[in-house]
């Protein structure tokens, strides 16, 4: 028998060593570069990756902006922001590292052949760092810029390499709009190249969400509307709009909060398991959820609007007073919903949403409330003695998960009081969380588009939302109907009264 | 200084007060959380390696550690413990979080029947970690029993005075026993260099290593094993490796950062499975056929 040439067989000196996702090489170029989102987010997520040896060895990174500046201007703007908001100590022999391979590019392309110096840009970097025409197509932009870029950079598409969009939210404003935006961008890019960010999806926690229902035996045979009373989910803010008027009189909380990341996490809660973890078979299941959420009357949707009051003892300004609103407006800042998913496991079981600014504080929590126990053999000292189990998967802040169970109080007789058994990240894990941006810039370097969205689960979570605010063209709520520092307003409360069930406030 | 633990009751009453009193004074007690036992057999002249080593390990790996000191040339039979709970804040959370340290020092003929005392303090169903430091006793009941109640045994076989000779031995526990050595830990960026440069290497006949000779043995004979060949050692003692050559072929690492001995130590406590690759290349050691 003849051995086969080494060159054709597999590596044998790679048995045994940990797989490591390194990513080809390539050039990422960021749209929107003297933007919020690139200093406070993308670079530092681009350096902690850079950090820890993920980036691969050839790799460039094009900031792309409207504002002139030079290349070396902006290494240095930069630089200030990793040093400002980077999770790691600023090494400067990482920095420089990764600074060697950055450049930038004034341009408008709203301008004829504005894009050409882009292309040239890249071009070059493919000669000066090896990046093969790998390209990485980053739109941190507004909704109403993504077109033209899309427009430009798929008419130039590199002749070699592969090629990948991210789309940053909001994707579209509407149904419509989302689905306009999609067939723009599916005109030039497939599917598997087009990467739509819900940063959400790229929060540990979320992801254990799926380790804990799909990883532990004991928790799907309890997973379904046998055991679960119902579901809570909270999406709750503390701060007002941050100076972000202009864009938060447009989306409002249903468009910024709801139809993103609320949904994800209904969808994340109640889908199926998927047969492996690869992107369709994850996304497969939770376009079932969305397909199968039933759109909710306008007695179960709330919206309100926070008036003046007092976060952490400091008086705040209304809505209506905060900088750039209309004193009249009609945004809604906070939404509650009661949703149901019509399947097998879910039916008759309420997932309740809200989501609100300049709440009493910062928190994003899924709380599984099960079915109390049926018979307790036991005489109570009080109603409150015996409440129901909750699984409580707390996002952010103190990642985690918690169940809390009932336990004997030491001494005579049966008193029951409720404990939580806390695991949290921070306290188990040796390593700190790493952002949810660097861990999906990292999958799509590496073509991994598990945690990202596709179109029709876009379009399904848009087609919900277009039937909740429906209804809201015909009402004129009286806002603002919640003190800033309250838990929202007292319809929301009653929402989940009418059901003999009541928001956790802690 | 509190007076001495002598039983396994006082250390779990002792174990038990430290957690209540580690609170404020009507709060909460603080957590403690555990994902792993981590045993340590430090003799005399590994202590102060041992406790440096240790010192911000358990802010990373969470877990009751039971610190071994043997005395077997004590005149008196007898365990003596302390007990302190190692509680730190962690970014975003809002309480402490603690770890337990038991030191137990081992005396008289109490050294040589340590797993009865070390069974009762072993967190069920977690996994449990032995760091031997300096050589095994080979063959010793020490040694037997503490691996049987072990799920790894880690080593560094950069302390042992003869090496090959240490190989050779512990080839015949790895039918038993899970290993790590973090002397071959130590090697993994240059293996991983040295794999780029395959197809090149496949018929390689001689190595070149400068560094510290445990790993350049350890390096030759992987590479020797994964070729099937032999290969022949050309080394060069240095502190550290610095030089991996195969056959004219430099290898080259990619950045990465020395790590510390905690830094090593750790990454073996985030290892669950067989090493097959690493007990291949100890086996080659082996006059036995294994």
């Amino acid at each position: 028998m003849t051995q086969a040439p080494a060159a054709t067989q597999e590596n044998p000196l790679l048995a045994g060593l940990r797989k490591r996702r390194q990513a080809e090489p390539c050039a990422l170029t960021i749209f929107g570069a003297s933007g919020d989102l690139t200093q406070r987010k993308l670079f530092p997520a681009l350096y902690a990756l850079a950090f820890r040896n993920l980036l691969p060895a050839n790799f460039g990174v094009v900031g792309v902006a409207r504002t002139a500046m030079s290349d070396d201007d902006f290494r240095e703007k930069m630089r200030q922001a990793v040093a400002e908001h980077g999770r790691d100590e600023f090494r400067q022999d990482v920095w420089d590292e990764l600074a060697e391979g950055i450049r930038y590019v004034s341009t408008d392309f709203a301008d004829e052949g504005g894009e050409q110096h882009v292309v040239e840009c890249l071009n070059s970097l493919d000669g000066e760092r090896g990046t093969g025409g790998n390209r990485v197509y980053y739109l941190a932009v507004p909704p109403s810029a993504i077109e033209a870029i899309v427009v430009a950079m798929g008419q130039r598409r590199a002749t070699g390499g592969w090629t990948r969009v991210i789309v940053e939210k909001p994707f579209g404003h509407d149904l419509e709009s989302a689905r306009h935006l999609n067939e723009v961008i599916r005109t030039y890019f497939d599917e598997s190249e087009i990467f739509r960010i819900d940063h959400y999806l790229g929060k540990e926690t979320v992801q254990n969400m799926l380790v804990l229902r799909f990883a532990n035996g004991i928790f799907e045979p309890i997973w379904n509307r046998q055991f679960i009373d119902h579901v809570q989910i909270t999406v709750a803010e503390s701060l007002g709009i941050e100076g972000r008027a202009a864009f938060y009189e447009q989306a409002g909380a249903i468009r910024d909060i709801v139809q993103n990341h609320l949904l994800q996490l209904v969808a994340l809660t109640a889908m199926e398991p998927p047969i492996d973890f690869s992107a369709d078979s994850v996304r497969n299941e939770k376009v079932k959820v969305l397909k199968a959420m039933h759109t909710p009357g306008p007695k179960h949707v709330i919206r309100g609007q926070y008036g003046p009051g007092y976060i952490e003892g400091e008086e705040v300004p209304g809505y209506r007073e905060e900088e750039g609103v209309a004193p009249d407006s009609m945004t809604e800042t906070y939404v509650a919903a009661k949703l149901f998913v019509d399947n097998w496991r879910w039916a008759d079981t309420p997932f309740y949403i809200r989501t609100g600014k300049r709440m009493p504080r910062r928190e994003t929590t899924i709380a599984i409330e099960f079915k109390r126990a049926p018979h307790p053999p036991f005489e109570l000292d009080s109603e409150d003695g015996l409440r129901p189990n909750v699984l409580l998967v707390h996002i952010q802040p103190d990642e985690g998960v918690s169940l809390a169970v009932g336990a004997k109080v030491p001494g005579q007789g049966m008193t029951i009081r409720t404990v939580h058994m806390d695991f949290l990240y921070g306290g188990t894990f040796r390593t700190g969380l790493p952002e949810a941006y660097e861990r999906l810039i990292l999958d799509c370097l590496l073509g991994d588009a598990t945690l990202f969205t596709r179109a029709d689960e876009v379009e399904e979570q848009w087609a919900i939302v277009d039937a909740m605010v429906a209804p809201w063209k015909r009402d004129r709520p009286s806002f603002p109907n919640y003190a800033a520092g309250s838990w929202g307003p007292a319809a929301a409360a009653e929402l989940l009264a009418r059901d003999g069930r009541a928001w956790r406030m802690h | 200084m509190a007076d001495a633990l002598t039983t396994i009751r006082d250390i779990d009453r002792e174990l038990a007060r430290l957690r209540d009193a580690s609170g404020e004074p009507g709060a909460h007690p603080k957590l403690r959380t555990s994902v792993l036992t981590h045993m340590a057999w430090v003799p005399e002249r590994w202590v102060e390696a041992a406790t440096e080593t240790l010192a911000g390990l358990a802010e990373r790996h969470p877990s009751r550690t039971i610190l071994l000191f043997p005395r077997p040339e004590d005149r008196e039979d007898s365990l003596e413990a302390e007990v302190d709970l190692r509680c730190f804040l962690r970014g975003g959370i809002e309480r402490e979080v603690c770890s337990e340290v038991i030191s137990i020092r081992l005396r008289g003929r109490r050294a040589a029947a340590p797993a009865s005392v070390v069974e009762p303090l072993l967190v069920p169903d977690l996994p449990v970690f032995l760091r031997w430091r300096g050589e095994c006793p080979w063959g010793s009941p020490e040694l037997e029993e503490l691996v049987d109640v072990t799920d790894r045994l880690i080593v560094d076989s950069s302390e042992w005075p003869n090496p090959e000779q240490g190989y050779d031995r512990l080839a015949q526990l790895l039918g038993r026993a899970v290993v790590s050595d973090i002397a071959w830990a130590r090697t993994e960026p240059w293996r991983r260099a040295v794999a780029t440069l395959w197809p090149e290497i496949a018929e390689a006949s001689s190595m070149r290593v400068a560094g510290p000779r445990v790993e350049a043995l350890l390096l030759a004979r992987w590479l020797g094993v994964r070729l099937g060949r032999e290969l022949e050692l050309e080394h060069e003692p240095a502190g550290e490796i610095e030089l991996v050559d195969v056959d004219g072929h430099e290898a080259t690492p990619a950045r990465f950062d020395r790590p510390t001995a905690s830094d090593l130590l750790s990454g073996q406590l985030e290892i669950f499975a067989r090493d097959r690759i690493y007990e291949e290349a100890v086996r080659s050691f082996s006059s036995v056929a294994i």
